[in-house]
């Protein structure tokens, strides 16, 4: 039996912001994948979301830094990232201001475009803003991926695991915002984005339960830490209840079981559900992190 | 016929040595006409500065804790608090402490903490302004805090939680060897205030320095060496069962 019977823990350092953050640079990505799937893949069936989720992608990414200098312990120094020679090639967080900063230009320029209907131009930049995209949040897994000291972040998974979460969120954003458009227009939009709108969430869903699957089960057969911060993650009523239970599977069934899987008011309940599950899982994943103590 | 052999055998070794003396002559020679050519060269570009840095030998400023004299008095922890006025809630070196086994056969030990200068740091890797970095001409992991935006990935990153966010200056801190000191010629506060002389400082690097000849001639660990960070702390008699965090769940 081994008793702590003194030691220092620090506090953990980052704040309610850092997960708020991951969230917004998530919905803003998923937002901008969705609008490029007609832009740039050219899926009629999604022409009319185009625009709109277009313009999400820009004011959710104008809104996202902002919790980000929030969380910074000098917030006017937040500039100093952005300073050539300070760069840091090895820092993910280094590629990431850069990410964050271009991103929202070419993604400005290329709304600006969807404005004025140049399709060619919309899709020069919508092939540009892609891996931007990508990139502005598939940093955020790495953040997460490379850090050896937190067992449970320590996976390869991590990227890939942000960047579906995020087309899903983005998905359920889209779809809420399509239902408040068609009720302040009065116009119909839902009809025609409804069936692939409802098959992506489900695929996506799908995913997501398979890469919790592989990373729960790499990290339950590792070392103790490893075992403990599965454990601490699978015992906490948020991550059972928020992320797997309302966050995934109550989604999952409602958009399959036959009773449900054709009605518009199930979408938006699924859509609300997946919103929510997909912020609580950026929460437990950066506090659940934190529990293991390393000293 | 084995004296022969023998024979035999050193007659090409002594060629070879011959040979090496000639080698290392011409090496020499070389060196002296590669080393002006560089000198040359580096003083008509902006290289001359750097040429300089190479040529000093470098330093890694170490410690070693020798467990077998520590007995938990936390001298140290008070001593480093004093000298950086460090506020309340945070450390930059404490004393961890543990008990196991049940009575009577039982084992308190401890474990004094501090950065571990790593050669091979995480949290200098994750900085994204190069505030954390590894000074390679004093030889420890610093911070220029006026460059330090306050973003926390190198405390996330620390795999020792050595590091903290300063409640009143706002950005990341650390024990930093008490470079302020040590660039004095005296030894960390920690060092110094130590009653049982269980905290030896020096230059890891200087191959007559006691940290040196004590790693050199005893058993030592370093905290979780699978991480492959490369500590420059080292223990003399270290306990496993005090490394890392214990959770039941």
């Amino acid at each position: 039996m081994i008793d702590t019977y003194y030691n220092v823990f620090h506090k953990t350092p980052w704040d309610f912001w850092i997960p708020l953050y991951f969230y917004f640079t998530g919905l803003s990505a998923g937002s901008f994948v969705l609008s490029s799937l007609f832009t740039v893949f050219g899926l009629k069936q999604l022409k009319s979301l185009a625009f709109t989720a277009g313009v999400s992608a820009v004011i959710l990414l104008l809104l996202a830094p902002i919790f980000l200098v929030l969380d910074l312990g000098q917030p006017f120094r937040f500039w100093k990232v952005l300073v050539p020679w300070y760069f840091n090639p090895y820092s993910v967080v280094s590629w990431g201001s850069w990410l964050l900063t271009i991103y929202p230009i070419v993604l400005l320029i290329y709304c600006w475009y969807m404005f004025k209907e140049k399709e060619k131009m919309i899709r020069i930049f919508g092939i540009m803003t892609l891996p931007l995209a990508i990139g502005v949040h598939g940093y955020t897994g790495f953040v997460f991926g490379l850090i050896q000291a937190r067992v449970y972040w320590y996976s390869a998974i991590m990227p890939g695991y942000f960047l579906t979460s995020a087309v899903l969120s983005g998905i359920g954003l889209i779809i809420i915002i399509t239902l408040i458009k068609d009720k302040l227009i009065g116009k119909s939009t839902i009809s025609e984005l409804f069936t692939p709108l409802k098959r992506m969430m489900v695929v996506i869903i799908s995913l997501d339960i398979f890469w919790i699957f592989c990373w729960k089960i790499t990290l339950l057969s590792g070392t103790d830490d490893a075992r403990a911060s599965a454990l601490i993650a699978l015992k906490d009523p948020l991550y059972i209840f928020g992320v797997l239970l309302f966050g995934m599977l109550i989604p999952f069934f409602l958009l399959t079981f036959q009773k449900t899987r054709n009605s518009v008011r199930w979408l938006a309940v699924s859509s609300v559900l997946v919103l929510m599950g997909v912020f609580l899982m950026r929460y437990t994943l950066v506090f659940t992190g934190f529990k293991i103590p390393l000293s | 016929m084995s004296v022969n052999h023998e024979k035999e055998d050193k007659v090409p070794d002594g060629n070879h040595e011959k040979e090496k003396l000639h080698r290392r002559d011409f090496l020499k020679k070389s060196g002296v006409a590669v080393t002006s050519a560089a000198v040359l060269a580096g003083s008509l570009s902006a290289c001359n500065s750097y040429a300089k840095n190479k040529s000093k030998p470098k330093k890694r400023l170490a410690m070693v804790i020798d467990l077998r004299k520590c007995y938990g008095c936390h001298s140290c922890s008070i001593a480093c608090k004093s000298e950086f006025n460090v506020p309340l809630g945070v450390w930059r070196s404490w004393v961890k402490t543990i008990d196991k086994g049940k009575y009577p056969k039982t084992k308190r030990s401890f474990l004094p903490r501090l950065c571990n200068h790593c050669e091979n740091p995480p949290c200098v890797s994750v900085c994204p302004t190069q505030a954390s970095h590894r000074d390679e001409e004093k030889g420890l992991v610093d911070i220029h805090e006026e460059r330090c935006i306050g973003c926390k990935m190198c405390i996330v990153a620390c795999p020792y939680d050595a590091r903290f966010s300063h409640p009143v200056k706002k950005v990341a801190n650390k024990c930093d060897f008490c470079i302020h000191r040590v660039e004095k010629g005296v030894v960390p506060s920690c060092v110094n205030t130590c009653p049982s002389n269980a905290r030896i400082f020096g230059d890891l690097n200087d191959p007559d320095s006691e940290v040196r000849k004590l790693v050199d001639t005893n058993k030592v660990q370093v905290l979780k060496p699978e991480l492959d960070t490369e500590p420059s702390v080292f223990y003399i008699d270290l306990d496993k069962d005090a490394v890392g965090g214990h959770i039941t769940t």
